[in-house]
Parts: structure tokens; C-alpha cells; sequence
């Protein structure tokens, strides 16, 4: 989602540089050249944020920050009052003007793009949060709603920086994690949460849909399940309130898969529920390969998506690897695929050049494979048999997709 | 990825798509769908004989385009999807809000 900055000056030169700088960072810049169709554009259709100059004749932009702050759909748009060095400067100063910010002319064109990001980092959680808290209802503690604007504030102010939580160090369990991100707002996700003494909640995810709301969808994703996984007894009923909180507030098209568990280190065992997510491999120490397989829709798409609960022992020497479809989808290597063919570089259907489909993606097979070759080593060193292997099968260490892997072993 | 639409008896729409929906092919995927949709044609059936593989974007699309079918009074069904598709559609459990079909005679009458 392209976010929408109305620029308002006078000075059609200053319209034009202020468009040129802003447009490359990936903004949709719009235009108006004196007060009044500044006000006009705005209600029509209210852009993520203003850039307005003071000084204009006729109506000045201390008067369309007036009349737009008493209308209902422009009074929460953020402004950056442009104001001219040491004659207007010092009155907005002095006054309590109603705008975010302000920038002096002349103005320095990077200070121009900061500004306008810190302003709109500061502002864009605020239009997530009203769904959000309506969608959580009275559930919603005080507490907890600090903790998820704090999230969506660090998200939206360092989209994809977010790191992820450490993975816990426990006792008779050897745990390894793996993040890799093919694009500056990844998708894919994991998060550790500590219930109790002998509990830790374990989710991995992946976002599909690209950018902020990806990224957001992310984030209220993690709150949510840190805040219900208090809540709710089972992992399917924290993925249904996941799900619904989701649907009631995102597009169609923007949904996640997660597997959400419980690891109980007292008793050894893993309760999970599965949200449309590609199966966890689970390695028993007597040779055999399974799968953590429950029923459970894509998660934030449909409102009557059910989800299911079961559980699954750890026995000494037993491995659980989850992981995200950018592993198994990885591709192969194309010189080998097309050697000989000039154009490699594109993006051709591999279904026409001979290989047969299965083999021109990493797939399920080759990872099962992969871990069972590997079960004897540690989770940090089969994490790096998985990605090396998979460096071999594409022939290249840059991921085309997120990839994300947790690997748990219980040690022997 | 390459997209032959016929146009059916009772206005059914049918999408024969060819080659992978992955990345910008997504996106066409779903401008092809939205189109028949402007037109006021909401029963289309999707033919993935032909495809190996989708991405996410890919199953996004056909989530958006499912409800807004079913929001006009319509409907969006699979057609012969191809093993990797159908592991797709089995593990996100689309398979449950979405009819698929074997045959096109099937897929065509599930309109009625």
C-alpha cells in the first residue's frame, strides 16, 4: 500500500523539487497550489500526510490546518508546516498550530524525506490500532494495549528490524534458528514465548503480502498470540482468535500461516495446532519420519476457519523441524537447467526445458532426506546441513524467498 | 504464465492458465480475474492443468477473487490442479472453501 503525500506551495518550483525528491522513496505525491484546493484535495480523499506551506495567498496554511482539523476525516492527517526562515518561523514557534512538524525554507531535501518518514512512522500505527482495539474488545488490558502499540510503533518506525527472540536455552533441549530475509520486509517469522516454568510457546510463521501491512500484520500477529497465549488454553483456540481478530481487519488477500505450539519441558511434549502452515517434520529416534499434521485454515482470511489441537511426545534423540514454504520452494540452480542457453537470467517455466517440476524445487522430499542424513548432529549444525544443502540444490547462497527454519531437538 | 479465457454456456468464464503463477505473474493472474469480474461475469472456473507451481500471491488472489464472486452472488472453482498445487491447496486448507474438479463438465455444472 503506496502511502499518499499532498505537497501545498505557491511556488510551482518548489511543487516540482519537493514531488522529484519524494516520489523516488516511494511515495504517491500529490499537488495543489494555493490553500483552497489544498483543502478541497484533502477531503476528497485524505492523503497519509501533508506537506504545507505557510505563506500562500489568499488562504494561508495556518487557515487549512484550522479547517481541517474540524473535519471528521482530515482531522487526524499529519502536516509538516513549511514556513519561510525567520519571518514566519518564529510565530509557528509561538503558536500552537495544530501540525506534527515543521521545516524551514531553504530548505535541506534530505531533511525533507526525514522528516516526512519520522512523521508518518510516528502516525501510521495509530490507523492500525483503532480495528485493533475494537477487534480484541474488552480482552484488551490496559497493559496489553500499551505493549502492542509499542510494538506497531517499533514496526512501523523500523519496518523489518525487528529482530526476533532469541531462541531460549533449555535444559535436555538443543534449540537453532534461522531468519533469512530475501527483501527489506520479511514475511517469515518465529517468536519464543515463556508461559510458566516448564512452558514456552513457539510460533513460526509466514506473512503473505508484501510491505507495511505485511509487516504490521506481522507484528499484531506476534502481540496477539503474546497476549493470548496467556489467555486461551489450547493452541487452536489461540489460532481461531488470531484468525478472527485477522480477518475483521485486513484485506482478503493478506494472510499468514503459523504453526503455534506448546513445548512442555517437564513432560516432554509438543501440543500444536496448524494454521494452513506446511507440516513440521518430526524425527523419532527410532528412524521414522512423521509429520505434525492437524487440520487448520490459512490464518485472517476466513471468518468460519476452524483449527485443531494435538500433541506429540519428545523422546530422547527425537527432532521437530519447522520451517517456512521459501525453503522448500527454493529453485534450482538455472545454468545447469538451461546450460547452453544464453538467457539464463529469465524467468523461464521450467516445465519447458525437460526437467521434470518435482525436481526444480527443493520440495518436501529432499529436506526430509536431508534432516534424516543429518539427525546425529546438533540442531545448530543440521540447521547449517539444511542451508548448505540447499545452497548446492540452487547454486546460489541469496534466497529468491524468506526462509525461516527452528530446528528442536531433545538431547539424548 | 500465459491466460486463454473461453467463455461458457450461462456466462461461465474459464481461465486455461499456463506455466507457474509466481511473483509478477501473480499479479497479472489477478488483474485477469478482476477483469471478468468488472464485466459482470462472476462464475469463473480456473484451469490449473498447466501449472506447476504457485506462490502465495497466487493464493491470494484466488482468496480475493472467491469473495468478491461470492459477494456479487457468483463463484470461483478449481479445475485440475496439478500435484504441487493441490499439496498447496490441501495444507492451507483452501480446499475446504473452494470446490475442485476434475473434469470441466463438472466444474461447469457446479454453477447450478
Amino acid at each position: 500500500m503506496t502511502e499518499t503525500i499532498l505537497i501545498v506551495d505557491d511556488d510551482l518550483d518548489i511543487l516540482e523539487l519537493l514531488k522529484m525528491n519524494l516520489e523516488p522513496e516511494g511515495y504517491n505525491v500529490r499537488t495543489a497550489n494555493n490553500g483552497e484546493s489544498a483543502v478541497q484535495s484533502a477531503c476528497a480523499n485524505p492523503p497519509d500526510l501533508i506537506l504545507l506551506d505557510v505563506m500562500m495567498p489568499q488562504k494561508s496554511g495556518f487557515e487549512v490546518i484550522e479547517e481541517l482539523k474540524n473535519i471528521e476525516h482530515t482531522k487526524n492527517v499529519p502536516i509538516i508546516l513549511v514556513t519561510a526562515r525567520g519571518q514566519t518561523e518564529d510565530k509557528v514557534l509561538g503558536l500552537d498550530t495544530g501540525a506534527d512538524d515543521y521545516i524551514t525554507k531553504p530548505f535541506d531535501l534530505r531533511e525533507v524525506t526525514a522528516r516526512v518518514e519520522a512523521v508518518l512512522g510516528r502516525t501510521r500505527p495509530i490507523k492500525y490500532i483503532n480495528p485493533l482495539m475494537r477487534a480484541m474488545g474488552d480482552k484488551f488490558s490496559e497493559e496489553g494495549l500499551q505493549q502492542l502499540a509499542g510494538h506497531l510503533q517499533a514496526a512501523a518506525a523500523i519496518q523489518n528490524k525487528l529482530l526476533p527472540e532469541q531462541a531460549p536455552s533449555l535444559e535436555e533441549f538443543d534449540i537453532e534458528t534461522l531468519l533469512q530475509s530475501s527483501t527489506s520486509v520479511s514475511g517469515d517469522f518465529y517468536d519464543f514465548i515463556p508461559l510458566n516454568e516448564t512452558q514456552i510457546g513457539l510460533v513460526l510463521g509466514d506473512v503473505k503480502g508484501n510491505g507495511i501491512p505485511a509487516a504490521l500484520l506481522m507484528v499484531m500477529i506476534r502481540t496477539a498470540l503474546r497476549l493470548l497465549c496467556h489467555e486461551e488454553d489450547t493452541p487452536a483456540s489461540i489460532l481461531k482468535r488470531v484468525n478472527d481478530l485477522v480477518v475483521r481487519d485486513t484485506e482478503a488477500d493478506l494472510f499468514a500461516t503459523m504453526v503455534y505450539g506448546i513445548l512442555d519441558i517437564a513432560n516432554s511434549t509438543f501440543t500444536y495446532s496448524n494454521g494452513g502452515h506446511c507440516y513440521p517434520f518430526h524425527w523419532k529416534h527410532t528412524g521414522e519420519m512423521g509429520v505434525l499434521k492437524t487440520e487448520g485454515m490459512l490464518i485472517g482470511a476466513f471468518e468460519e476457519a476452524t483449527f485443531s489441537s494435538d500433541i506429540c511426545e519428545l523422546s530422547p534423540g527425537d527432532i521437530l523441524v519447522f520451517y517456512t514454504d521459501g525453503i522448500t520452494e527454493t529453485e534450482t540452480r538455472k545454468s545447469e537447467v538451461t546450460a547452453g542457453n544464453t538467457s539464463q537470467k529469465e524467468e523461464e517455466d521450467s516445465s519447458e526445458n525437460g526437467l521434470p517440476i518435482t525436481e526444480s524445487h527443493y520440495g518436501t522430499d529432499r529436506l526430509a532426506t536431508c534432516i534424516a542424513k543429518n539427525v546425529g548432529l546438533s540442531a545448530s549444525a543440521l540447521c547449517d546441513a539444511i542451508v548448505n544443502d540447499l545452497t548446492l540444490f540452487s547454486g546460489s547462497t541469496n534466497p529468491h524467498d524468506d526462509r525461516a527454519l527452528i530446528i528442536i531437538k531433545r538431547d539424548i | 504464465m500465459n491466460v486463454e479465457i473461453t467463455i461458457a454456456k450461462k456466462n461461465i468464464s474459464i481461465l486455461h492458465i499456463e506455466g507457474k503463477i509466481l511473483g509478477n505473474a501473480s499479479d497479472a493472474f489477478r488483474k485477469e480475474m478482476s477483469e471478468q469480474l468488472q464485466t459482470g461475469r462472476d462464475k469463473l472456473v480456473v484451469d490449473l492443468m498447466n501449472v506447476p507451481l504457485i506462490d502465495s500471491s497466487a493464493l491470494g488472489a484466488i482468496v480475493i477473487t472467491l469473495k468478491s464472486c461470492q459477494q456479487s452472488g457468483g463463484k470461483l472453482v478449481l479445475l485440475n490442479p496439478q500435484k504441487a498445487v493441490r499439496e498447496v491447496l490441501e495444507v492451507t486448507k483452501l480446499s475446504t472453501v473452494i470446490e475442485i474438479y476434475d473434469r470441466e463438465e463438472d466444474a461447469c455444472n457446479a454453477f447450478f
